[in-house]
């Protein structure tokens, strides 16, 4: 009695770890990951941008797209013109809603290639999409909203804001698993905050899974301390770099009297 | 070596900063000028936000026109009390111009006037400095002229009341003659966002007809006065003093002030007159190019002036 108890027993709890396992399986096969090297990054004195490594495991025979992007926000710009006809000046300002202040993609193969028009659109991914939700004030009408949506974007990849590389993720089969990585530059004009990564898994043109990690960017020691006093306490920072300047001024004149003086 | 900014939000290598701060704080030990008409465009060349730039300018000025001012006043080439009486225009000038912006913006055409009286100002000074200075290098028949002329001015100038004698600079004027024209530097450099020391010089010379080896030590003189100001309301108003990046400017500065005192000392007043003009000069057709070419971005930073 005992024994068959406890094969009964030994049977249950080997077809119950079974079926965990093959449920383990199950859920890998289907699962998306992602990981950064370094999800926090702090910038101290010697801060000049950095490059963070994505890497994860996906399905065999998907697609991967990567896209890094601040919370879409709010941006007061200058926009020039022609003035008179020949003169290029500031003409007013340009509020761009609803829009990343930091949007980069990386993808396995060209996006177009691996995702239909509605995919993109639905899941924010390229310029093209991006430009349709941004809310943009104020313009004239659909084509004016166009030409200034593509100088925004021309004007955050000047300031490495905004990158697009494609077919740059690399992926490599190990024991049935398919492991993806990607090196991404992080650029130093990127201001404190948190930044959203997102993987996404693309089959038949279409969005399959989606798996997202977070990145912090802030500001430490002494740099922290220098912009929070700016910001808190703005007399008194005043006041010390006034002091600091005058005093600069003051002892280099010293020096060069000794030195006038020797010569 | 690269170091990161805490309030411009950039990262920079420290040698752009040191190399600019000395070749523009040579100008100034010179010239008397603040530079900031040079070093402004050139940290937003470099990555730095606008307003983070003129803001830390002036910062580092005060650091520029401290050593400049010493270096002077060591040979006796500054006379504070002309030197007073101009800030004292200058004071009133500043308040009254930054009306004037609120005038213009009112009016909506604010960047419009803005540039064309710099590009006009630095233009007309430039040429005219440049002329001048040519001419009486030559020591041709147009002194005579001028002579006509100063005694012409000169005699208008004689009959104002207040009549007092700076003895620094060997003249004697009405108190009120630097204090409008001080002010009316303050009204236009407020409008322009300049320090205006590249119109304060011009003025000294043909105006109050001051020896230029004194123009120069005055006028950082009272550049440093302005330039503590407007450093102040800048970091209290507006939070965009970068304290690193002054510090960066300011040791090239500081000793490129004294380098271009010394320097000052070996050449002639005619000399350092037509060089500041052909600077002017070049800066001005910088902005012409700038106003007609078509710009690579149609979009910038917004904030500031």
């Amino acid at each position: 009695m005992t024994e068959n108890k406890i094969n009964v027993l030994v049977i249950t709890v080997c077809a119950a770890l079974l079926f965990l396992m093959i449920g383990m399986i199950g859920t890998a096969s289907a699962a998306l990951t992602i990981a950064a090297n370094n999800d926090r990054l702090k910038i101290d004195f010697f801060y000049h941008g950095s490059t963070l490594t994505f890497t994860g495991v996906s399905d065999q025979g998907t697609d991967l797209i990567i896209k890094i992007a601040a919370p879409g926000g709010h941006q007061l710009l200058r926009k020039k013109g022609k003035v008179a006809g020949v003169l290029w000046m500031n003409v007013g300002e340009l509020k761009f809603d609803h829009v990343p202040s930091l949007y980069s993609l990386h993808s396995t193969k060209k996006i177009s290639d691996i995702l239909s028009g509605e995919e993109q659109a639905r899941h924010l991914i390229g310029y093209e999409s991006l430009g349709k939700q941004t809310d943009i004030q104020p313009v004239a009408n659909e084509s004016d909203k166009t030409k200034w949506f593509d100088e925004f974007v021309k004007y955050k990849k000047a300031s490495k804001l905004f990158a697009e590389s494609e077919g740059d993720i690399s992926l490599r089969v190990n024991a049935g698993e398919q492991h993806y990585y990607v090196s991404s530059p992080w650029p130093y004009q990127a201001a404190p905050g948190e930044y959203f990564v997102t993987v996404y898994a693309v089959k038949d043109k279409k969005v399959v899974a989606t798996a997202d990690t977070k990145v912090l960017v802030e500001q430490a020691g002494l740099v922290k301390s220098f912009a929070s006093m700016a910001k808190n306490s703005a007399a008194l920072y005043g006041v010390i770099s006034i002091a600091a300047a005058l005093v600069a001024g003051f002892g280099v004149g010293l020096i060069f009297r000794r030195g006038g003086g020797a010569h | 070596m690269y170091l990161y900014l805490p309030v411009a939000l950039t990262s920079i290598n420290v040698l752009v900063p040191v190399g600019l701060g000395f070749a523009v704080g040579m100008l100034s030990g010179l010239f008397g000028v603040g530079g900031g008409f040079l070093m402004t465009p050139l940290l937003i060349m470099f990555g730095i936000p606008s307003t983070v730039a003129a803001a830390t300018d002036s910062n580092q000025i005060v650091a520029a026109s401290t050593s400049g001012t010493y270096a002077h006043w060591r040979v006796g080439n500054v006379d504070f009390k002309m030197g007073l009486y101009l800030l004292a225009g200058g004071f009133i000038g500043g308040l009254l111009g930054v009306q004037g912006i609120k005038v213009l913006k009112a009016m909506g055409n604010a960047d419009f006037v803005i540039k064309m009286t710099y590009v006009l100002m630095l233009g007309t000074v430039g040429s005219y400095m440049l002329f001048e200075s040519i001419s009486s290098m030559r020591k041709s028949k147009t002194e005579e002229l001028q002579k006509e002329q100063e005694s012409a001015t000169g005699r208008f100038l004689r009959s104002l009341p207040l009549q007092t004698h700076f003895e620094k600079s060997g003249v004697t004027h009405s108190a009120l003659v630097p204090i409008i024209f001080g002010g009316i530097v303050g009204i236009l450099a407020a409008v322009m966002g300049v320090g205006g020391g590249f119109l304060m010089v011009p003025v000294m010379v043909y105006i109050l007809r001051m020896p230029m080896h004194v123009v120069v030590g005055t006028s950082l003189f009272q550049i440093l006065f302005n330039c503590i100001e407007v450093t102040f309301l800048q970091a209290y108003t507006n939070h965009t003093v970068d304290f690193i990046l002054a510090v960066l400017l300011l040791i090239g500065s500081t000793i490129g002030a004294q380098v271009g005192a010394v320097f000052g000392r070996k050449l002639k007043g005619e000399q350092l007159k037509v060089i500041l003009a052909v600077i002017v000069l070049a800066v001005t057709v910088k902005i012409v190019f700038e106003l007609t070419l078509t710009p690579s971005l149609l979009l910038g930073q917004s904030g500031g002036h």
